[in-house]
């Protein structure tokens, strides 16, 4: 708007030399940013083909009946009321993905902190130990480590043998009892705390050292000192690290995937929303069914990320801001 | 000053560089006028087979490029399904009995009777084998070899506790229980008599068979009633309770793929298979082992048939389907290539080849034609056409008797959870 006005008032005012219409100008604008596009096309490129369309076209294909070798066919809400109101594994998915969420996101922060706080000390090869920490998370998602976590929990695995070994006791097979597996799935996520380690070690390091020299000059131990200086000033990393882990954690997959043999066994009790949305797009050839999910699943994360932010004007202070 | 060009060497260069245009284009043309992609499903020893017939069929026709692709079963189906929406299906496709239905109904498989005769020559082809690539009277697949279920054991440990086996086509479950008594307590560390089969489909639609039922009606609906699966259940439960099977979590372990059956982890003495796969199996487990038929009920009809291990289809999608009738043709009936394949995807439906092949078999592949040819003398029809979402009904069947082995809840209520879920699912479809 303003460069139009701009255009406008010049042009009335042009005597002589280049004449500068709006569409002259647009292109030299233009010109001036092609480079900067020209650049970014890779991205957009990625952005409109690989992610936009084909979330858009999931969006159709929820209110439609396709099965893959067909041609979709219009139902209007159909999937979402079987969702809603028929579905009984869904019910089940979704406990399970609840639960995974509310055990393995606080104890994988607290993890992560705890032992941020344990590198945050100068100590001789430090930056060995947090490379060596934060491993497991390059790893952790990986296909072989979920094989590893299979045999290591598995009726003749590792955990077993040291059970044996040490309390003479044998256990289950943990991986495939429906009572343990879940379990040893929050525990694989839990050991994955590399990168909120990373980033509440860089907040640890914004915290002005003279607040702890004033707090402990006047008296207040380790404990009061955490309490009141390194959680209320980590706060917005905190929440940055709750609201990221979360969103992963509800999206969680590969891990349940390779564990399960891809069935979300035993007993559906590893069965994740994001397996039991796969099992229906591509095993039971249900694209549209599996996209109402898909959606769902957009919806819930995007409550869940609501009511953190919400919550964060209750608890999350920011250095640069007035109360 | 000479001229660098002269007019008439330029015109010689023109035309020569036109025409060597002309030939790399002719030569592009050639290349591309048959070129063929190949899918299938299998097994590192089937992989290696199909791509030396590949190579074999390429130097047969040097005009000819395979394009070969393959992948696990599980990850198989999802793979050709996405193909299938992006109307990008291979020219010919390794097909299973069950998907059969559901691709040639939906307009995605080409119909191969017009090929027969010409690029297709099944003369020698088994009527019954030739049958089971119908769908709708329509010849959609080619059988690339028959088997049929069984229960797989280790024969050498067998012997050395002097067991003998009763007749394969008249024994029965109580002989088998039995045999899993007496056994008790004489098996190595850690083995059990058989390894628990409360969740596999296959052997419960032996199980309903063997009442004179099935799995489903030609119709599409189930086929048995909730009290067949509960006896199922019970059964195998029974079993579990004492001590014949692997416990539920040790049992739990075997998700799928060949290497975590409790044949192969030594867990079991008895375990189910498909007669082809005892050649891959026999593989992975270092002493001898054998096929038998599975046990029927008292006074049972045949529980067992023998399908199809796979078939070979063409896409209707195919921009070359005569060149891929002639591949399709070299795979079934060319006697090098049967050479190369021999039975591993089964017992070839083609008299003339089977008879080639049947004078060089090793030991293992002899077991399973002996096997092939006690089984045909008690066998039922092949099942009625099954319903869409009967693989979806196959999966489910696991879980719900886990439940039952991890004592969540009795047979009756698993049975009957089981089964009104599959009623719901068939509506669905």
């Amino acid at each position: 708007m303003a460069a139009t006005a701009v255009a406008v008032n010049e042009r009335g005012e042009r005597r002589h030399g280049v004449p500068l219409s709006i569409g002259h100008r647009l292109r030299r604008e233009v010109r001036r940013n092609a480079a900067g596009y020209l650049f970014m096309l890779p991205w957009l490129i990625g952005f409109f083909g690989l992610t936009l369309g084909p979330t858009l076209a999931s969006l159709y294909l929820s209110f439609t009946d396709y099965d893959l070798l067909t041609e979709p066919r219009w139902t209007g809400l159909a999937n979402y009321e079987y969702a809603f109101f028929h579905d009984q594994r869904l019910g089940n998915a979704l406990e399970v993905t609840f639960t995974y969420v509310f055990w393995s996101v606080p104890l994988k922060l607290t993890a992560a902190l705890a032992l941020a706080m344990v590198l945050d000390r100068s100590v001789r090869g430090v930056a060995f130990y947090r490379a060596a920490f934060y491993l497991p998370s390059l790893l952790g998602a990986s296909v072989a480590i979920a094989v590893l976590w299979r045999q290591i929990f598995g009726g003749e695995g590792l955990v077993n043998q040291l059970l044996v070994l040490l309390f003479g006791v044998s256990g289950p097979a943990w991986v495939t009892h429906p009572d343990y597996a879940l379990s040893t799935l929050i525990i694989l996520a839990i050991w994955q705390f590399g990168s909120p380690m990373i980033i509440f070690l860089a907040g640890l390091r914004q915290i002005p050292q003279d607040l702890y020299e004033a707090a402990s000059m006047d008296g207040a131990g380790q404990v009061r000192q955490f309490v009141r200086i390194t959680l209320p000033l980590l706060a917005p990393v905190i929440f940055f690290n709750l609201v990221l882990q979360t969103i992963e954690a509800f999206k969680a997959f590969t891990q349940a995937f390779i564990v399960s043999g891809g069935t979300g066994g035993p007993v559906d009790s590893t069965l994740f929303y994001s397996l039991y949305l796969y099992e229906e797009a591509f095993a039971n050839f249900r694209m549209g069914y599996a996209s109402a999910l898909a959606w769902i699943l957009l919806v819930i994360i995007g409550i869940f990320t609501a009511i953190a932010f919400f919550s964060s004007r209750y608890w999350v202070y920011y250095d640069d801001e007035a109360r | 000053m000479k001229h660098l060009l002269s007019r008439r060497r330029f015109n010689g260069l023109l035309a020569g560089g036109a025409s060597a245009a002309a030939l790399a284009s002719f030569g592009r043309f050639a290349e591309a006028a048959e070129t063929v992609r190949l899918i299938w499903w299998g097994n590192p020893d089937r992989d290696q087979r199909t791509k030396e017939v590949v190579d074999l069929y390429m130097s047969n026709n040097p005009d000819t490029t395979v394009v070969p692709e393959n992948y696990a079963w599980g990850d198989y189906w999802q793979k050709l399904a996405t193909q299938a929406a992006g109307r990008n299906l291979p020219d010919l496709i390794q097909m299973d009995y069950r998907y059969i239905f559901e691709y040639a109904r939906r307009g995605q498989l080409a119909v191969l009777d017009e090929f027969l005769g010409n690029a297709l020559e099944l003369e020698d082809f088994d009527q019954n084998q030739l049958d089971s690539g119908k769908v709708d009277g329509n010849l959609y697949g080619v059988s690339m070899g028959a088997n049929s279920m069984t229960h797989v054991y280790k024969q050498a440990l067998l012997e050395e506790l002097g067991v003998e086996l009763p007749d394969p086509t008249t024994w029965t479950n109580e002989n088998y229980v039995q045999m899993g008594n007496e056994l008790k307590g004489k098996l190595p560390e850690g083995m059990y008599f058989s390894a628990n089969m409360g969740g596999n489909e296959p052997r419960f639609e032996t199980w309903v068979r063997q009442r004179g039922k099935a799995l489903y009606t030609a119709d599409g609906k189930l086929g048995y009633g909730v009290e067949d699966l509960i006896d199922f259940f019970a059964f195998w439960q029974g079993m579990q309770e004492d001590g014949l099977t692997p416990p539920a979590d040790l049992q739990a372990q075997a998700t799928g793929p060949m290497e975590q059956t409790m044949m192969v982890t030594g867990h079991a003495l008895f375990d189910f298979i498909h007669s082809n796969q005892l050649v891959a199996t026999q593989k992975l487990v270092p002493d001898e082992i054998n096929i038998t038929m599975i046990p029927n009920q008292e006074d049972g009809q045949p529980g067992q048939y023998l399908k199809p291990s796979m078939l070979l289809s063409m896409a209707e999608t195919s921009p070359d389907k005569e060149a891929a009738a002639r591949l399709m043709n070299f795979f079934i009936t060319d006697p090098g290539a049967n050479g190369i394949l021999q039975i591993e995807r089964g017992v070839t439906g083609d008299a003339s080849i089977r008879e080639l092949l049947i004078a060089e078999l090793s030991p293992t592949e002899k077991k399973i034609v002996d096997y092939l040819a006690i089984v045909s003398t008690s066998i039922g029809d092949l099942p009625p056409a099954p319903p869409q979402n009967a693989g979806e009904l196959d999966r489910a069947l696991l879980p719900a008797w886990q439940a039952v082995s991890f004592g969540q809840v009795d047979p009756q209520a698993a049975a009957t959870e089981y089964y009104e879920n599959a009623e719901r699912v068939l509506e669905r479809s």
